[in-house]
């Protein structure tokens, strides 16, 4: 008789990594089975290409896992120096796969094959394996991959768009439309180029090759969190913080319900939050931590959506937030400890959701005023140029201004008619004062009761200054 | 209130079938001196003839007896195999048969001690907590008390002693209980039981109604509903920092409750327990009425085999919390409840995925992970507070990466203590 011992417990949750991994691989199938029926059956239905020609799509998915898989094997075996079943044996338990597969899905459809094999190598060695292998990693490999190839090879990536698209629609991804709108602008200009919401939904517009069906993406999600696969709250806090700033900003400019859906349902946001935050080792582990770091993902994207030149903002926001997860969980365990004081976490939400909204809000009313601000005429004459500008004030003021060797010396108000307070403005020698503060137009005092003059004053210095520099 | 825990296959019927064997009659004991994982002194000697009751081992530091379940001759000191799978130095006893007791006594009106003199009895009859912790009763009667809680949950799957006890002896349960209450002045008691087990609320409900203030208190069928926070917090709606003792509560199990009855009635230990033995490993799953001091090997020889006899699990306990033993000849002891034989299954470990589970899933709101990930580091672990752990084995039970994560916590807890 043979009696075995082993530390307890005894009975064990049949769950365990390598159903985690499988699980998350069938969430995944049906998302590439669109991308691939998208891309390759419907075009060949509709443009009669031979299908050789359209396997573009196929083999970024092909060679993202293959790298990744072949990359990892051969770290453990060669660099580790471990045998080949010991490699094996390792590489079943961890998702050696997944960094290739999600770095391909996140590609577009034309990116040159090299480049995939350059970006699911990096992502898997320096992403992965450098950090000390599966578990210990502190970025998402994929995001690596994909930080190196946009730092390395961005204008290389190809066209996002399938044949069929590029022949039906054309030109800039829905977020580079928004942006390059000015974020605020109506629906048909918007949303109206690529179809409706609806398909942004179902994924019938052009965009990456996993990103696009958002409903697909939504049922994964569904599916992770009744299975208990991936921590929920992260993708739930993240894209409601975006719904709500969103939501937010386009009620402040009288835009519909549209808008934060829009918001939501372009780029990578869902593909991100669902499958890009929730990975387990690089994600916090507290509750209270999956929370807070959702919302400050939301944050950061919104941020980058709207105040820089990168419309998408997933990924580098989840980069960067990767960084942090550990003050996550110290926040997290703090609150977990001390669970009465809970009501801290959420008024720190609302104020920084609240502080975020205003930043753009602001932000983006600095563009209106700008908006209504005009240069109407040049005059360039031997050493200096005369600037006809109109600006809005109480009414229309139009002012002629003079600038020599990049600076203004002089301001010919030509029109101040329904400017009711004129007299204030001439008091002050507020002319003058705008000449001599002209660097530094924003710390000008204004002049009680004549606030709409004298922004308007302010902005025709500044658009000079912008047109002058 | 919130009460985690999860439900676990229950495997109850495997053994409630059938009826008590009687397996009390061995031809020698072991008594191993130790009570509550404190060394006991050994203070007999090799030749001597003792009685049931005779005083064999002494706990120092609280002045707690050991006694002999047996009389006959202490034939010598002897390694033991304890049911957390150690050798600890036992008396060994030749046992006579004849059942000699030291003092023989009847107490008519068990209502009729007062409270110094409960907590005597209790001692010098040295009854320890029966659900396995072994800690002398009479500590937790010091203070004042106000509500009983009789935990008759046996929530580890397998382990059916208990509930055979009160199928068999509900009534004298609850007599104990109107005496423990009478004596003690405790203004209400609860029985607490899984709600869907129907033996135990009928076995109660025949004669509860002849008590006042005394009620059955059915709760969730939740792993690890029957630790005293878990059914303090399910009955009372209440919550404590260390001890139930804080907020006036004592939470007995239904087996101690038999114990104390045996105690104030005769004045004298117990001598026999229910011990379940069961497993899909093990051929006749029953019910066994074991001497204290038995070899337990001696008992399975004589009731069944094992199914596969070379891969065998022992374990002393149940599958969640109880040992694997290298062997199957451990001492029958007051806190063994029951004996489950399994197929051994050892699940590779992987690297930690941080997925968080076992935080979610600990019952104490501890951080596992986190304990576990600071191991060693005592000025972080004192943060994690790892003191709270009630070791139930859930973190270890939900990793997917099949992590003991509690014996690290198990460590931290030493860690701090130091």
């Amino acid at each position: 008789m043979k009696f075995k011992t082993e530390i307890g417990p005894y009975v064990k949750d049949e769950n365990n990594t390598n159903k985690i991994m499988k699980k998350l691989l069938i969430a995944l199938s049906p998302i590439i089975a669109f991308g691939l029926f998208k891309n390759i059956i419907m075009v060949y239905y509709y443009t009669g290409e031979s299908l050789l020609s359209l396997l573009n799509p196929l083999y970024i998915i092909i060679v993202g896992v293959l790298t990744s898989l072949i990359t990892e094997y051969l770290y453990i075996r060669f660099i580790l120096k471990n045998n080949h079943k010991e490699t094996l044996k390792a590489l079943s338990t961890s998702y050696a796969i997944i960094p290739g597969l999600l770095l391909a899905l996140v590609l577009p459809i034309n990116t040159p094959i090299w480049i995939v094999f350059f970006g699911a190598f990096c992502a898997t060695l320096i992403g992965k394996m450098l950090f000390g292998g599966f578990g210990k990693n502190i970025f998402n490999p994929a995001l690596i991959g994909y930080l190196l190839i946009g730092a390395a090879y961005s204008s290389k990536l190809g066209s996002y768009l399938n044949i069929y698209e590029f022949d039906t629609i054309g030109g800039a991804t829905p977020l580079a439309n928004l942006a390059s709108l000015d974020y605020i602008s109506s629906y048909n200009n918007i949303v109206g180029n690529y179809g409706n919401l609806l398909n942004f939904f179902t994924g019938t517009i052009p965009g990456m090759i996993g990103e696009v069906s958002k409903v697909l993406i939504i049922l994964a999600f569904i599916f992770l969190t009744i299975t208990k696969t991936i921590k929920w709250r992260i993708p739930v806090f993240y894209v409601s913080t975006v719904f709500i700033i969103t939501f937010l900003i386009g009620y402040t400019f009288d835009l519909g319900i549209w808008y934060p859906l829009f918001h939501i349902l372009s780029g990578g946001l869902l593909f991100g939050a669902v499958f890009m935050t929730t990975d387990p080792v690089t994600s916090p582990i507290t509750n209270i931590g999956q929370i807070f770091y959702g919302i400050c993902l939301g944050i950061l994207t919104v941020l980058l959506r709207f105040l820089t030149s990168y419309p998408e903002g997933v990924m580098t926001s989840i980069l960067f937030m990767n960084l942090l997860v550990f003050l996550f969980d110290k926040i997290g365990i703090y609150f977990k400890y001390k669970i009465k004081r809970i009501y801290i976490p959420i008024l720190i939400s609302i104020a920084l959701i609240t502080s975020t909204y205003y930043i753009i809000n602001n932000a983006l009313n600095n563009k209106e005023e700008n908006k209504n601000t005009n240069i109407i005429n040049t005059e360039k004459l031997s050493n200096k140029t005369i600037y006809t500008v109109t600006s809005k004030g109480w009414n229309l003021i139009t002012a002629e201004v003079t600038v020599e060797n990049k600076k203004i010396t002089d301001i010919n108000v030509t029109n101040n008619d329904g400017e009711t307070k004129w007299n204030d403005i001439e008091n002050a020698n507020y002319l003058d004062k705008l000449i001599t503060n002209q660097n530094k137009i924003d710390t000008l005092d204004g002049i009680s009761g004549c606030t709409y003059t004298v922004d308007g004053l302010k902005n025709i210095i500044k658009v000079v200054m912008e047109e002058v520099k | 209130m919130m009460i985690k825990g999860i439900k676990l296959d229950g495997k109850k019927e495997v053994s409630i079938s059938n009826e008590i064997v009687d397996f009390s009659d061995p031809n020698e004991v072991y008594i191993p001196l130790i009570n509550n994982g404190v060394l006991c002194e050994c203070v007999t000697n090799e030749g001597r003839k003792i009685r049931k009751g005779t005083v064999i081992g002494i706990r120092k530091d609280i002045d707690f007896p050991i006694l002999s379940p047996v009389s006959g001759t202490v034939v010598g000191i002897a390694d033991g195999l304890y049911l957390n799978n150690k050798d600890v130095s036992c008396v060994v006893i030749k046992n006579d048969k004849k059942e000699k007791l030291v003092e023989k006594k009847l107490i008519e009106d068990i209502t009729s001690y007062s409270k110094e003199g409960f907590i005597d009895v209790l001692k010098k009859c040295a009854v320890t907590g029966m659900g396995g912790s072994d800690f002398p009763t009479f500590i937790k009667y010091k203070n004042d008390v106000e509500i009983l809680i009789v935990n008759a949950v046996e929530c580890e799957p397998y382990i059916t002693s208990d509930l055979m006890l009160v199928k068999l002896k509900a009534e004298i349960i609850l007599e104990a209980i109107d005496a423990i209450m009478k004596i003690n002045g405790i203004k209400k008691c609860f029985i607490a039981y899984k709600k869907h087990n129907k033996i135990i609320s009928n076995s109660f409900m025949k004669y509860i109604n002849n008590y006042e203030n005394m009620y059955l208190a059915p709760v969730n069928d939740l792993y690890p509903m029957g630790w005293e926070r878990s059914i303090i917090k399910s009955v009372l709606k209440l919550d404590y920092d260390r001890f139930p003792s804080e907020i006036g509560v004592v939470v007995n199990n239904v087996s101690t409750i038999f114990a104390i009855y045996k105690a104030l009635k005769f004045q004298r230990a117990i001598t026999k327990r229910i011990v379940t033995i069961s497993g899909e490993n093990f051929s006749e799953p029953v019910n066994v009425l074991a001497k204290v001091g038995t070899d337990f090997s001696t008992i399975i020889r004589k009731i069944g085999s094992y199914v596969d006899k070379k891969n065998i699990r022992i374990i002393s306990g149940g599958p969640m919390m109880g040992f694997a033993l290298k062997n199957d000849s451990v001492i029958v002891t007051n806190n063994l409840n029951s004996v489950v034989v399994l197929y051994p299954e050892d699940d590779e470990i992987n690297e930690c995925i941080s997925c968080g589970k076992c935080i979610n899933i600990c019952p104490s709101n501890l951080c596992p992970v986190f304990i576990m990930k600071n191991e060693g580091n005592k000025d972080k672990l004192i943060k994690l507070h790892p003191e709270y752990c009630c070791e139930c084995g859930l973190c270890s039970y939900i990793c997917p990466s099949k992590i003991k994560v509690r014996e690290y916590v198990k460590e931290a807890k030493k860690e701090v203590k130091k």
